[in-house]
């Protein structure tokens, strides 16, 4: 196909173009380092640094750093899953709604939860969680499954055959499932903020639809363990 | 004079256009000039491809004439002979010989015949045929010789370890700092070879060099290694920071410049401030009414712990939203670069604050329907 259009911009932007037309391919050189956006990070004396930091720190000194991106920045209020989160959750572009949706989210929850709080009694005060943050990130952990399915073709059939997931799939499957799952099983007049913090709190206290959904997937890997061999061919 | 002298730096700019002999089917035919494209620019081997092209004798004459056409271009432009350098040839050129043409390699020019002519290796065999070196039959001799160098000074480490190790002696690993030098890359050691070679062959010789330097004791081969690889300057001092500048009141301010997609913005960053920020006249509140732009806006600040003490003034067009508020988070962190240390600017670099996103939106390709999106596929 056509190569990426650099006649005009490109020799001002210096963009890299790659040799070989290729599929996935970004404007930055492949030298480019990605940027590191945490403040305490860059306040550690150099004492304390170990021998990987200090390596790391020598390469940083000599590569290029690629720009931050709009959705990182260094303030305490930025999480990188939530903006993960979020972007899964955008239709056609629109980031307004999809974060509007989801500080309305966090706030159900935060909202949810301080009702609890105020009605229990003094001494099961502090077992309630009030952090949406805290809900939000152990509710994912809790949905992400373990092991996979992925098909197998041997001798014409095509298997299902359990195998490890990387992190990013964990994640990626644990925000899809939610997500799914608020989206077509609710009834048509609730809205989504409210539904998201539903199952939130559900899957924070392993309850729910996408926990279940999580341990039928672990159960068919269970079932398949006589085909796990097939991952080696 | 003034013509002879325009004869000579005709011939000594080296640039002549190729009459191809089937151009020419009729009387013409007889007629052929010969002429030398400048390879240089063209960045081909042509070291080991064929015949040679260029004699020695060639080559030296050249010289001559460049250096002649030289001290005339210099008398013409009523300068010293002695001390005229290639910029002020270039400079001349570029003056005498005006130029329209877009592609600068198409351009008159007048270069030093080394540079224009690329280095040829000499024929490689005798009188009787005989060729000299010893690997000529393998094609590739500079390479293989070279092969075969980095490996015997690899056993020569292992020889000098074992002995160490038979002597009880530590083996001494003072780190080599990787991180500030990078190997040759593939051209310039195929221009240091004169030999054409293949990925495969490069990344062979990569791999053999990096064994040499992995092993403990490789300080003593370090002249040789050194030959192969170049220092990497740290980034940080390619980039110059503008000082101060005092209004006046005699506050402190700073401008600073940054775009992003089609949005240009410039940004003025004054000290002893409170903290607000003007876009285009209007504050940042009224101007970005989405949250996310305005934690853009003072990303530089916050990270470098500076909200409430600057007062920005800012414009910008063109670009959309997100955009606009990229461009001015570039702007606003060059301009601070002059109010902090340099260890911080380094640190913005770092974080990625103080580069220029390079990412614009893709073309849209024919036969597809946008720039990755393919028309709907039909079986039939």
């Amino acid at each position: 196909m056509a190569a990426p259009s650099v006649a005009g911009l490109g020799r001002r932007l210096r963009a890299w173009v790659p040799r070989l037309m290729q599929v996935r391919w970004s404007r930055y050189n492949p030298s480019y380092l990605e940027p590191e956006v945490n403040k305490e990070l860059y306040q550690k004396p150099l004492e304390e640094l170990t021998e990987e930091e200090k390596e790391q720190m020598d390469l940083k000194a000599v590569r290029p750093i690629k720009a931050a991106p709009p959705t990182l920045s260094s303030s305490v209020f930025s999480d990188p899953m939530i903006s993960k989160f979020t972007n899964m959750m955008m239709r056609d572009g629109n980031k307004v709604l999809a974060r509007s949706l989801m500080t309305q989210t966090l706030e159900a929850i935060k909202r949810k939860q301080l009702e609890k709080y105020h009605k229990a009694p003094e001494n099961e005060k502090e077992t309630i969680e009030c952090n949406p943050h805290v809900i939000f990130h152990q509710a994912l952990k809790n949905c992400q499954p373990i092991i996979g399915l992925s098909n197998i073709t041997k001798g014409g059939k095509t298997y299902q055959v359990p195998v490890p997931l990387k992190d990013n799939r964990k994640r990626f499957l644990a925000m899809k499932w939610l997500i799914t799952e608020c989206r077509e099983n609710k009834h048509r007049r609730t809205l989504m903020p409210e539904k998201l913090s539903q199952e939130l709190l559900l899957a924070f206290k392993n309850e729910g639809p996408v926990i279940k959904r999580k341990h039928a997937l672990h159960k068919m890997a269970e079932a398949n363990r006589a085909y796990a061999h097939f991952r080696w061919q | 004079m003034g013509g002879r002298s325009c004869a000579v730096m005709a011939a000594a700019a080296g640039r002549v256009f190729r009459l191809c002999r089937r151009w020419g089917a009729g009387p013409r035919a007889q007629m052929l000039r010969l002429i030398y494209t400048t390879t240089a620019v063209q960045r081909k081997n042509v070291g080991a491809s064929g015949p040679e092209k260029y004699t020695e004798a060639f080559i030296k004459k050249q010289i001559e004439e460049f250096n002649l056409g030289k001290r005339h271009l210099a008398n013409m432009m009523g300068e010293d002979p002695e001390t005229f350098t290639q910029e002020d040839i270039d400079r001349a050129i570029a003056y005498l010989f005006p130029s329209g043409l877009f592609d600068e390699q198409a351009r008159p020019m007048m270069k030093h015949p080394r540079e224009i002519f690329p280095e040829q290796r000499k024929i490689q065999w005798g009188e009787d045929g005989r060729p000299f070196h010893f690997l000529f039959y393998t094609g590739k001799q500079s390479y293989y010789s070279l092969m075969h160098e980095t490996y015997e000074k690899l056993l020569n480490v292992e020889k000098y370890q074992d002995q160490l190790i038979a002597q009880d002696l530590p083996l001494q690993k003072e780190k080599r700092n990787l991180a500030g030098s990078r190997w040759l890359t593939k051209i310039e050691l195929e221009e240091m070879l004169l030999e054409k070679l293949s990925d495969d062959d490069y990344s062979r010789f990569i791999q053999l060099l990096q064994k040499l330097t992995d092993l403990p004791c490789s300080d003593i081969e370090e002249k040789y290694i050194q030959k192969f690889s170049k220092e990497l300057p740290v980034q940080m001092q390619k980039v110059v920071i503008e000082p101060l500048q005092y209004d006046e009141q005699g506050v402190a301010f700073s401008t600073g410049e940054g775009r992003r997609k089609t949005a240009r913005a410039t940004a003025v960053v004054y000290d002893n401030g409170t903290g607000k920020m003007t876009v285009n006249g209007k504050d940042i509140l009224h101007y970005f009414p989405v949250l996310q732009d305005r934690e853009q806006l003072l990303f530089p600040f916050q990270f470098l712990g500076r909200i409430g003490k600057h007062d920005a003034v800012c414009t910008v067009s063109g670009g959309g939203r997100s955009a606009q508020a990229g461009a001015i988070r570039l702007a606003c962190a060059k301009a601070l670069r002059s109010f902090v240390t340099e260890k911080e600017v380094e640190f913005m670099r770092q974080a990625g604050l103080l580069t220029v996103d390079p990412r614009v939106k893709e073309r849209k390709k024919p036969g597809q329907e946008g720039a990755r999106r393919k028309f709907t596929w039909k079986k039939r």
